[in-house]
């Protein structure tokens, strides 16, 4: 079963696309299930403008990379950055031990994200 | 049931609607509350309804009656089958021949008597059609293989194995041979003497009947252990009060099937004809997994991969935004595994191929104009996945 976090991030995933212009990319993958997250974001100044993504995999790894897109757009790096594990869970809702492996996802986006921009500043 | 509610119902190999005979005629033996085995006058019109449905059971099969032993259903009478005749060589424990695509309550148990008993197993390998070989299974047979067991048809790609061959070459070497024949009973015609198969396993609920009752057709009850001791019911070989408004379900369901199923058949190949037509003519890339004729698989049954997507993907989205029921054999299992079909896997195909079927399966209650919205549906929402993916055709 599928929480209605997932449903509603899966069933219309608003975030799927390229952007004209990204500033960062990266792409994530699990090698076990084969899911595939390719993101791309765009910043202006310290903050996100925008981001968008293409996913190949399960439900709940599309929902998690939608879920990850929203979050950011329009949040400073800092405050992106200093998400904390727990809250980064809490994000998907409650899942089914089949679906935790998104977690993994959602939480390797972010360090994914922070690893690019602190590339970018160093 | 009401065909409105089953528009989108595509998963029939899981478990059929209960038909509306079947529905009514349990009704009423709810308050038969007599113990048949009880020697009050109430207990004899009970008794009838058991024979009665002991009589229809063996009808479908072209058995007779005293042959049919009732069960909860498909896995108890695969568990019992195995076990059963396997337990009468515990101090000689031998081989058995299986597939290595049964159902898990067939694969489960071979694999119970192997690490717990000390029995040996040869699993026989299906070929790209979804089909075992008649001689693969003439040079598994060894000096000691005490059982074989076999699925008739199979439930994620509706192959049909060639049982009336193997129960022969089986036959001259004095092997008992069980059919696993919970996906083929009400779906094509079943004659268990001229198969001449020693045990076979059916369940009422892919047959339009309910949950939780079916059967074990056993040629020779000395050749198999009771499965359950006590009051001596179904002959002393699966004792328990009898469970009368199940058995009338099974009853009326075998009856039903018994009268419709060449109906049903023709029917549902007629219907997989269309989806295999309009699929084909459709701009997305895909194969169909395992034999699709009418001789070599079953008519309800259709195992398709499509490139470039997860199946478990697309069930979701058919379910959720256009109330289609499929079915998908690979899933996320965890962060370390997955699950992969282990009949897609064994006949050959790819993980990518495994990983982005469905199984349609479709009945009785499934029409044209379903099979042509389920297919509109379909295309839409792989090529939406296409899209989401980023390999969309440009």
């Amino acid at each position: 079963m599928y929480n209605d976090i997932i449903i509603d991030n899966f069933s219309h995933p608003e975030f799927v696309g390229d952007l004209e212009s990204a500033d960062h990319q990266f792409e994530i993958g699990n090698p076990v299930c084969g899911d595939r997250i390719q993101m791309q974001v765009s910043l202006d100044g310290d903050s996100i403008l925008d981001s968008r993504f293409r996913a190949w995999g399960c439900a709940t790894s599309v929902a998690a990379a939608n879920v990850f897109c929203r979050s950011i757009i329009g949040k400073s790096f800092a405050e992106v950055s200093a998400r904390q594990t727990a809250e980064i869970s809490a994000m998907l809702g409650e899942l089914e031990p089949s679906q935790q492996h998104c977690v993994n996802i959602l939480n390797e986006l972010h360090r994914e994200l922070s690893l690019a921009v602190s590339l970018e500043e160093g | 049931m009401d065909q409105q509610h089953l528009q989108g119902y595509f998963d029939y190999n899981a478990t059929t609607p209960i038909s509306k005979g079947v529905a009514l005629s349990m009704q009423p033996i709810i308050n038969l509350f007599a113990n048949p085995s009880s020697p009050n006058r109430y207990s004899v019109n009970n008794r009838a309804v058991i024979s009665q449905a002991r009589e229809n059971l063996a009808g479908l099969l072209g058995a007779s009656s005293e042959n049919i032993f009732f069960t909860s259903g498909g896995s108890e009478a695969n568990n019992w089958a195995i076990k059963g005749v396997l337990f009468k060589h515990l101090s000689h424990p031998g081989h058995i021949i299986t597939t290595s695509m049964e159902h898990a309550s067939v694969l489960d148990t071979v694999k119970y008597c192997v690490e717990r008993l000390g029995f040996s197993v040869t699993y026989l390998q299906p070929n790209i059609d979804g089909h075992i070989s008649v001689a693969d299974f003439e040079s598994a047979i060894q000096a000691n293989t005490q059982l074989a067991t076999i699925m008739f048809a199979n439930n994620e790609t509706g192959a049909i194995q060639p049982i009336e061959q193997i129960c022969k070459v089986a036959a001259e070497k004095a092997i008992p041979v069980h059919v696993d024949a919970v996906q083929f009973v009400g779906k094509r015609l079943v004659d268990v003497q001229q198969l001449g198969v020693d045990y076979l396993s059916l369940s009422a609920h892919k047959f339009y009947g309910p949950k939780g009752v079916g059967s074990l057709y056993i040629k020779d009850r000395d050749s198999i252990e009771p499965l359950i001791h006590g009051g001596g019911q179904e002959f002393s070989m699966r004792s328990g009060t009898e469970n009368l408004v199940a058995m009338t379900g099974i009853s009326i369901a075998a009856d039903e099937a018994k009268k419709d199923l060449v109906f049903w058949d023709r029917h549902c190949f007629k219907l997989k004809q269309q989806m295999m037509t309009l699929l084909e003519n459709s701009p997305i890339a895909l194969t169909f997994n395992g034999a699709t004729n009418y001789a070599s698989a079953l008519s309800n049954t259709l195992n398709i991969s499509i490139n470039g997507i997860r199946g478990e993907a697309l069930a979701l989205r058919m379910e959720m935004l256009h109330g289609f029921i499929i079915s998908v054999g690979s899933a996320c299992s965890n962060n370390k595994t997955k699950q992969l079909s282990h009949v897609l896997t064994a006949m050959g195909l790819t993980e990518e191929q495994v990983l982005g079927a469905i199984r349609v399966s479709f009945g009785c209650f499934t029409d044209e104009q379903q099979i042509s919205r389920f297919v509109d549906a379909l295309v839409t929402e792989v090529q939406q996945l296409l899209r989401i993916s980023g390999s969309e055709p440009s």
